[in-house]
């Protein structure tokens, strides 16, 4: 197994008016390629930095991140963009899909921005995509006219659409009902097992936790559990 | 079709987009109106007094310029200027301005003896005949067909005093409405006395000894050559051009502010949408081009209106009041580029700020 992400005693300070909080306290953890991995802990234990800091949306105070053989902290503000434009795919709680969009429309959207001035979108790698999430018959349909669920199938859409090395989610099913959590979380295991799609995914539900392949735990920016198992 | 995130972002809003286009369209409606009506006046002076077939005008001081005209100059200078050598005719003009008839712009009125006023200028009457009595005018065919008014009707000047068309003439030359000297002198209350004297040469070639001779004869007054009377309203009206630059400039920042404000409300009710752009990889360059490609359909539409309203606007106020709009490619191209240099300009900013938010607090934002 090759890894594909690899982090190094990360550490995260935020300066909050004259107090330094520590959100990250030397965090080390390896990611293999085809991983499925849930990230637990109580709130404020620095899991969402941790998500934050593997997508290259904020910077360690110290320590290394290396995704797919490219270092996320040896690199320009620009130069993470594009690794994270390349190589990152996100999926967050509250969906965030661009309600002026369709479905179609926000996998475009991804597309454009993840091909830059290559080239223009796959229509059949979009239809592909929004079938295999069973959303074909939504795909010219608007956010607001979809049920959270189905919102949230887009939002993996758009997140896969561009083939990324990581998927990564933040609670992705925080704002779902049970039945619809599921669906979800049979998404993501299916990407995961059919298509050797590497995901991490914050959550605080213990059965959605369940149905990844290992769990790590978070306590006060550390992880004091690193490699639990899961049997599925 | 609108799964452009430009064009759907704006038809998110419209209200607010369309608030946004016709701020830029103001910017040029002012551009387009302010510039169109100067070239029109501009032109139409300058056509007019290029039908003017004397070459001198012989008056006092200061007494006629673009805007103003008093009646100080004394007829007995007519004989005195038709002795001097080289000198074919001359003729007397009051000329009376007042504001226009219908409230709006300027309207000059022309005393003059109809027969040897239209002999040295080439006017005929098409219609009626010469103005005689003291309620009596003539008036050019373009006045008549403005004001819908033919030989019988009546038209008001000095106020509300009531005079009737007695003829029509062609070619326009001068003011539109003409009088006779003595009615004018009446109305006036200035008898023997004019504005000036056209002064017709039996050489035009000859005009400028012609008029050393008349400085010689008559020292103290004033002579111009009817040629370089108006030659460009700009240089005719001290400050014009100051005063339209000024207004392209007034105009580039009300498109630029309106275009801004939007754009600043735009990005701040859109952060949230901005931070998942970054999450999704965009560049600061691409976030830019999106908000720059929305000012500047925004500032395209305005453009658009502007010059549509410009043109209905200024053909409905020609209708209406007579005034003349001449609108010119150069004013055009500069009422283009300040609507969508206006509009790029305002909203760099709102762009700049929005391709700079950190993007897990753009993430959080509610």
């Amino acid at each position: 197994m090759r890894t594909i992400l690899k982090a190094e005693n990360l550490q995260k300070t935020y300066r909050v008016g004259s107090v330094d909080v520590h959100a990250l306290r030397g965090v080390s953890l390896d990611v293999e390629e085809g991983d499925f991995l849930a990230i637990m802990g109580p709130s404020g234990c620095g899991k969402s930095t941790l998500l934050h800091l593997f997508g290259g949306l904020l910077t360690p105070t110290a320590g290394r991140i290396v995704i797919d053989d490219e270092d996320l902290t040896a690199v320009t503000d620009a130069q993470r963009t594009d690794i994270r434009r390349r190589k990152i795919g996100f999926v967050f709680q509250r969906f965030n899909l661009f309600p002026t969009l369709s479905a179609d429309g926000n996998l475009r959207l991804a597309e454009r921005i993840h091909a830059g001035s290559n080239g223009a979108g796959n229509a059949e790698r979009r239809r592909e995509v929004l079938t295999l999430l069973q959303l074909e018959d939504k795909m010219h349909h608007k956010p607001l006219e979809m049920s959270g669920g189905e919102q949230q199938r887009v939002a993996l859409a758009r997140a896969v659409v561009t083939s990324p090395a990581i998927i990564l989610a933040d609670e992705p099913t925080g704002n779902l009902d049970t039945e619809n959590s599921a669906i979800v979380l049979n998404m993501f295991q299916e990407m995961n097992y059919r298509f050797n799609q590497t995901i991490i995914m914050i959550t605080h539900n213990p059965e959605a936790a369940a149905m990844c392949r290992r769990i790590i735990q978070m306590r006060d920016g550390q992880i004091v559990a690193p490699n639990v198992a899961v049997q599925i | 079709m609108f799964d452009s995130l430009v064009a759907a972002n704006i038809l998110q809003r419209p209200v607010r987009a369309l608030v946004s286009v016709a701020g830029v369209a103001l910017g040029v409606c002012l551009v387009m109106l302010f510039t169109g009506l100067a070239r029109g006046m501009s032109n139409d002076l300058e056509r007019r007094s290029s039908n003017m077939r004397a070459e001198i005008l012989f008056t006092r001081p200061g007494s006629k310029e673009l805007m103003t005209s008093t009646v100080n100059l004394s007829t007995r200078y007519v004989e005195e200027l038709e002795r001097i050598a080289g000198v074919e005719a001359a003729v007397p003009v009051i000329r009376y301005i007042s504001q226009g008839s219908r409230g709006f712009g300027i309207e000059q009125v022309e005393g003059v003896e109809w027969a040897p006023y239209a002999a040295m200028n080439g006017m005929r009457l098409i219609e009626g005949r010469a103005p005689e009595g003291n309620n009596e005018v003539v008036i050019d065919e373009t006045k008549a067909r403005n004001n819908r008014v033919g030989v019988g009707g009546e038209i008001q000047i000095f106020g509300n005093r009531a005079y009737r068309v007695v003829g029509v003439y062609s070619p326009e030359s001068g003011a539109r409405i003409k009088m006779s000297l003595a009615a004018m002198q009446d109305a006036l209350e200035t008898p023997n006395k004019c504005s000036y004297v056209l002064v017709k040469c039996r050489d035009a070639n000859e005009q400028r000894v012609i008029a050393e001779r008349i400085d010689a004869a008559l020292p103290g007054n004033k002579i111009q050559f009817t040629n370089e009377l108006v030659l460009n309203i700009e240089k005719s009206i001290p400050y014009l051009g100051v005063f339209l630059r000024t207004l392209v400039g007034l105009a580039a920042v009300v498109s630029a502010l309106v275009v801004m404000l939007a754009m600043y409300t735009t990005i701040t009710e859109r952060t949230r949408e901005i931070g998942v752009l970054k999450a999704l990889g965009a560049s600061r360059g691409y976030i830019i081009s999106v908000i720059e490609k929305e000012a500047l359909l925004i500032s395209f539409l305005g453009l658009v209106i502007g010059f549509a309203v410009s043109f209905i606007a200024g053909h409905l106020i020609h209708r209406t009041y007579g005034l003349v709009f001449e609108y010119g490619w150069s004013w055009a191209l500069t009422a283009a580029a300040i609507g969508l240099g206006g509009g790029a300009l305002g909203a760099l900013y709102p762009a700049m700020r929005a391709a700079g938010l950190d993007p897990v607090s753009a993430l959080s934002y509610e």
